[in-house]
């Protein structure tokens, strides 16, 4: 016995510490809507049923010229006769083959396309979501959605398609025969069908939920993975490396109970099918042995009806050997299903003013914003800032500096107020309309895995190789590119070794030089950009800022001295405004802010 | 491969049992036609109703047999597969906790993150199928050719030709497309590195509006994993035509045969039924080589793949456990003549350093963009080796002290802060497993983060998001500050981690931290901050270009005096030109 045995208890009170019940949806639109996608591919879908009724049907001439061989010629010892039969039989078997090959070969197609669609609408979706469905998800969890469960989706298409398909066309074919031969016997059989339907009902009702409880565990373990694995220089410094193999392992304990519960009780459907089909069996041998004796029916009917409901429930009891997967397969579905209903970003306005050209003004009008409700990261936010001006956003950590960016350029949406650019509320134009005018650099300075090159090509796609390395040059970026490897198509990795944090935000700003945007957004844009650095693209970004309005985040002096206009923000709200020689004379919060910068200040 | 094996092995008897349990299933379907024949041959055809009830009775309790049978089955099936998979992913996180970072570099994170999840779950379908119904099919093919060969040796020679034929087939087929799933698990890794550096970059994405580009990207990814699971599916799905093919064929050559043998006399038209019917049988059963095939040469790739993982020689520079015990006293620190350049790095990162920190002091670095200063911090816990020359902490070297136990003694803020999801208590009680809430407070009081945790909503139980989303970038780096001054740590270790902060609170925190004496480096690039050190490091290109206090410096550092102007203008008083 191994260490974590199975302890036969009542199920219910197995799954009681899983955690919430995930919420199961009806069974049928689950359903109806996996087969929409499906029916995208009306024609080849047709083709693949059409080669499987095909395919039955050889299937059966082939047993049926098998019989007729060893009866008309082979007794009869008729070998010319044999001969012919028998290339007739070599016909029928090659088109056998065939018939399976293309369905299978066209349902490969369909299944695979279909599932490629679903990945790509569910990407495509995500990216219209708002940034607050971002803020609480695990990364890896909804990376689970994208691979795991569109892989159960992917391995169960290919076979239960057609598995469905030859089912109910034997099933049909079956029934036919059966009542054609017998009628009562037929009504026998069908005994089993209530049965059949409270014991599958009885387990999809378990197995349903437990299905998506074990993808949800998945999910979870895998956002678990990305979060230790990305962090690794963390886990490493602090000799986490065993509290994290703990803590896994409760994640994946949780998994592996989901999981054996769902496989359990899935597992008992083919084994009720089996059993069901062998009591149909003795029903008819007991029914058919008193019908006989009254002379209802004869011998040779029963043997026949017998061979029949057992020869035409085989593709019933594949399909249900099959049923696990079909079922993982729903469960994941479900969960891809709740990603695409999820709303998406409020719905554009579709005449949305169109922006050409944009002056940038801008104006904050009465702004409130909170990310959680009832606490509110910004209050009453008004300002205004003309062309060209220079605004600096300055304050303690979380008095909501980067909140005001996130709602200037529509990240997020104010809970109440107006922010306008040139006179126009922005909430009437479009996010891509808006942010088309705009150049960031963020506080994190992400890059993507790929060359250097393409990296601050990223600002504008289709700039050529040479305004790249002009924007490098301006952010004084182009001396470090050309001391890596491969100059300008050095390969960054994802996290990658070798580039330091202040030379990414060298490239970041190389990338918002290249966007040549109207407002520039910079949120501690140089903050890991040793000074003498920054001043030599100090002459870059100022000349970047020239005929842009620009707004900043910043915690060094002479980048805030610069502004036209300084915002000192306290808990959400603007305290001071003016710029530096006003707010230095009115010896308020800024004043002791700025003189806290001074080096005298400080050595006390 | 094996080395995936080999973990089924604690759960051999559980597998033996329920491939027992399958042996009776199999055994229960065989006699049933035997029942059948009885009760016709006996009940039905002599009217002897009694014999009908009495062979009836047998099949129904068989197959109730067969029924509990394939339940308990289920149950064994289900506990040998989930734990199996249970210790698989167990196995890996455990190696990946000990990869060096020369290991990690061999694999991208998306890819660990398919191999844990995607690639457990198919070697487990295989295993959970293997107990379930795959002796069925090969036990029908066994059954069938001795049921035919003892009913006319002769004619079965046929089975005999084409049988094994059809196994080198099918390991030739399960070799083929175990391949090329390993292709498709490759491009499975595709598609999870775009969408989680989509994921990690969705603001930038975004800000750009680049999502259409993206959605490109990903299509890409996603097409070449379509293209490469629809060769593999097809290439598997062919097996059962052919199969079948070949099958019916000697079908054929059977009846063929057998009407030579008919005519001579030497076979009955009985004794040709009778093979015909097994060979049907072993026909109807090939079906499921195609499923078998699949699930095994999927389980194969996916094996390998794990194996891979868990065979990752372990490196020198991670084996934490090994090496001399740690003797702390003051955290006095020495760096001498190191020299450190990344595995395929074209310079040295740092070269020739040499300094020293008096214990219980405060060390500022200083340096250009690029200077090597985050690199010297990865060397003190030893994440990474010198290539030359010696780090001695309080005399000991370090290259000789078990890893484990020095990072034991260290605090250490990174530039980006690394949160994880869970609470803010479980956040900054992740630098000290066991810290009491008073401890906890304690640490975030001096990170001067208390007042604001105690103004969220649920004060140290709120969640905070992936990367810690809901709080500001200020806020999550005092966290992580927090997460290091729990350990009370002999050496403390802050890259760049106040960069966020305003000047006011920085300075509250540096001034909390002296209040504990412990060895402090703080990497800036605000001479504010390096004021309050007892000692500036200015680092240039890997080299260590002056230290001292800032009058030393002042005095003798022409580069400091630079950095000095670029942040202070020129008389190091606030008024300065700046070109606009």
């Amino acid at each position: 016995m191994s260490r974590s045995a199975v302890k036969p208890a009542h199920p219910h009170s197995r799954h009681a510490h899983l955690g919430p019940k995930p919420q199961v949806k009806e069974l049928v639109p689950t359903l109806k809507r996996l087969a929409g996608y499906l029916a995208r591919r009306k024609g080849l879908l047709f083709l693949v049923v059409l080669m499987v009724a095909a395919s039955s049907a050889l299937g059966l001439l082939g047993p049926y010229l098998v019989g007729m061989a060893i009866d008309d010629f082979i007794i009869t010892k008729d070998e010319k006769g044999l001969a012919l039969l028998l290339s007739l039989l070599g016909v029928v078997y090659i088109f056998y083959s065939l018939t399976i090959f293309l369905q299978n070969y066209w349902m490969v197609g369909v299944a695979q396309k279909t599932v490629y669609e679903m990945r790509t609408e569910l990407f495509a979706h995500l990216h219209q979501l708002p940034l607050s469905f971002f803020d609480k998800r695990q990364h890896g969890e909804l990376m689970s959605r994208v691979t795991n469960d569109i892989e159960n989706i992917s391995s169960t298409l290919n076979s239960s398609v057609i598995q469905v398909a030859s089912s109910v066309l034997t099933l049909t074919g079956a029934v036919a025969v059966m009542l054609y031969l017998s009628p009562v016997l037929t009504a026998v059989t069908l005994l089993i069908v209530p049965l059949l339907y409270i014991g599958m009902n009885w387990i999809t009702r378990r197995t349903r939920r437990l299905f998506k409880e074990q993808q949800r565990h998945l999910g979870e373990l895998n956002g678990f993975i990305e979060e230790t694995v990305s962090s690794k220089h963390i886990v490493k410094m602090f000799s986490r490396e065993e509290k994290i193999a703990l803590a896994f392992n409760d994640r994946n304990a949780k998994l592996k109970e989901a999981g054996f519960w769902a496989q359990t009780y899935s597992g008992f459907i083919p084994k009720l099918m089996n059993m069901l089909n062998n009591i149909s069996f003795a029903l008819i041998a007991g029914a058919g042995g008193l019908l006989t004796l009254h002379g209802y029916v004869t011998v040779g009917v029963i043997v026949v009806f017998a061979e029949y409901s057992r020869q035409f429930t085989r593709p019933l009891n594949d399909l249900a050997n099959q049923f696990n997967t079909l079922l993982s397969a729903i469960a994941g579905a479900e969960r891809v299903f709740d990603i695409l209903d999820t709303e998406k970003e409020e719905e554009e306005k579709a005449e949305g003013i169109r922006l050409d050209e944009v002056r940038g003004d801008i104006e904050f009008r009465n702004v409130s914003f909170s990310y959680e409700k009832g606490n509110e990261t910004i209050k009453q936010v008004s300002f205004k800032a003309n062309q060209g001006d220079m605004v600096a956003l300055v304050g303690p950590t979380g008095s909501g500096k980067t909140t005001i960016i996130n709602l200037l350029s529509r990240f997020y949406d104010p809970d109440s107020g107006a922010i306008f650019v040139d006179d126009c509320n922005t909430a009437d134009i479009s996010r891509q309309e808006l942010r088309k005018h705009m150049g960031f650099v963020l506080q994190d300075s992400f890059l993507f895995e790929g060359t250097i090159k393409e990296n601050i090509r990223y600002g504008r796609l289709e700039a050529t190789d040479e305004e790249v390395i002009e924007a490098a040059k301006s952010a004084n970026a182009h001396t470090f590119i050309m001391k890596l490897p491969d100059g300008y198509e050095t390969k960054l990795q994802h996290e990658g070794t070798g580039i330091s944090q202040g030379q990414r935000q060298l490239l970041a700003i190389a990338r918002a030089i290249l966007a040549d945007p109207a407002i520039l957004i910079l949120d501690e844009a140089t903050s890991s950009i040793d000074t003498i650095t920054e001043m030599y693209i100090q002459e870059a970004l100022s000349r970047l800022m020239e005929d842009r309005t620009t707004v900043v985040i910043a915690h060094r002096l002479n980048t805030i001295r610069q502004a036209d206009q300084i915002l000192v923000l306290n808990q959400g709200r603007i305290v001071e405004r003016g710029n530096h020689e006003e707010l230095i004379k009115k010896q308020g919060q800024y004043a002791g802010y700025a003189g806290s910068l001074s080096p005298t200040a400080l050595k006390q | 491969m094996k080395s995936v094996l080999f973990y089924l092995k604690p759960y051999r008897n559980y597998m033996a049992f329920a491939w027992l349990l399958m042996l009776v299933e199999l055994a229960v379907e065989l006699t049933h036609p035997l029942f059948m024949a009885k009760i016709i041959d006996e009940g039905i055809a002599q009217h002897d109703m009694g014999a009908v009830y009495k062979w009836g009775g047998l099949m129904l309790g068989t197959s109730l047999l067969a029924f509990a049978s394939g339940i308990i089955n289920s149950f064994a099936a289900a506990h040998v597969g989930q734990n199996f998979g249970f210790d698989l992913r167990e196995k890996m996180m455990d190696k990946i906790q000990s990869f060096s970072f020369s290991n990690y570099s061999r694999f991208a994170s998306s890819s660990l993150i398919t191999r844990l999840t995607n690639d457990v779950t198919q070697v487990q379908n295989a295993v959970f199928m293997s107990l379930r119904i795959m002796l069925r099919a090969p036990l029908m093919v066994v059954f069938g050719t001795v049921m035919a060969l003892l009913i006319h040796a002769k004619l079965t020679i046929v089975l005999l030709v084409t049988i094994p034929l059809m196994i080198l087939f099918l390991l030739k087929m399960l070799k083929k497309s175990a391949s090329l799933f390993r292709s498709v698990q490759q491009r499975l890794d595709g598609v999870n590195n775009v969408m989680q550096e989509n994921l990690t970059g969705i603001r930038i994405i975004k800000a750009f509006l680049r999502w259409k580009y993206e959605n490109s990207r990903f299509q890409q990814a996603s097409e070449q994993l379509m293209a490469q699971t629809t060769r593999v599916l097809r290439t598997v799905e062919t097996t059962t035509p052919v199969l079948l093919l070949v099958m019916n064929s000697s079908l054929i050559a059977i009846l063929w045969f057998g009407f030579a043998e008919f005519t001579s006399g030497t076979a009955t038209a009985g004794q040709i039924v009778a093979i015909i019917n097994y060979a049907t049988r072993i026909i109807s059963s090939l079906s499921m080589f195609t499923f078998i095939l699949m699930a095994f040469s999927r389980a194969r790739a996916s094996g390998q793949r794990i194996g891979e993982l868990l065979e990752q020689p372990e490196e020198e520079a991670d084996q934490r456990l090994k090496g001399n015990a740690f003797y702390p006293q003051g955290g006095k620190i020495e760096f001498n003549d190191v020299s450190f350049s990344f595995p395929g790095g074209r310079e040295p990162v740092l070269d020739g350093l040499t300094f020293s920190i008096q214990p219980g002091t405060t060390a500022a670095i200083l340096g250009a963009t690029g200077s090597g200063k985050s690199t010297l911090f990865y060397l003190i816990p030893r994440l990474y080796e010198p290539d030359r020359g010696k780090i001695f902490i309080d005399d000991q070297d370090i290259s000789t002290v078990q890893p484990a136990a020095l990072r034991e003694q260290i605090g250490f803020v990174p530039q980006e802060s690394h949160l994880f999801t869970g609470t803010i208590r479980e956040n900054i009680s992740w630098g000290k497993e066991d810290a009491s809430m008073e401890e906890i407070i304690e640490a975030a009081r001096r990170a001067q983060i208390h007042e604001t945790i105690e103004q969220l909503p649920n004060q140290y139980e709120t969640m905070i998001g992936q990367k810690g989303v809901n709080l500001s970038g200020g806020q999550k780096q005092r966290l992580s500050i927090a997460r290091a001054l729990i350990r009370k740590p002999l050496i403390l270790l802050l890259d760049d981690s106040t960069s966020a902060l305003d000047v006011r609170t920085e300075a509250k925190l540096l001034s909390a931290l002296r209040e504990k004496r412990c060895t402090t480096i703080i990497i800036t690039q605000k001479i504010s901050t390096a004021l309050q050190a007892d000692q500036i490091i200015l680092l240039e290109d890997g080299h260590v270009m002056a230290s001292g206090s800032h009058e030393e410096l002042t005095a003798g550092s022409e580069l400091y005096r630079r950095l000095l102007a670029s942040q202070y203008g020129k008389g190091g008083m606030p008024h300065v030109k700046v070109s606009r």
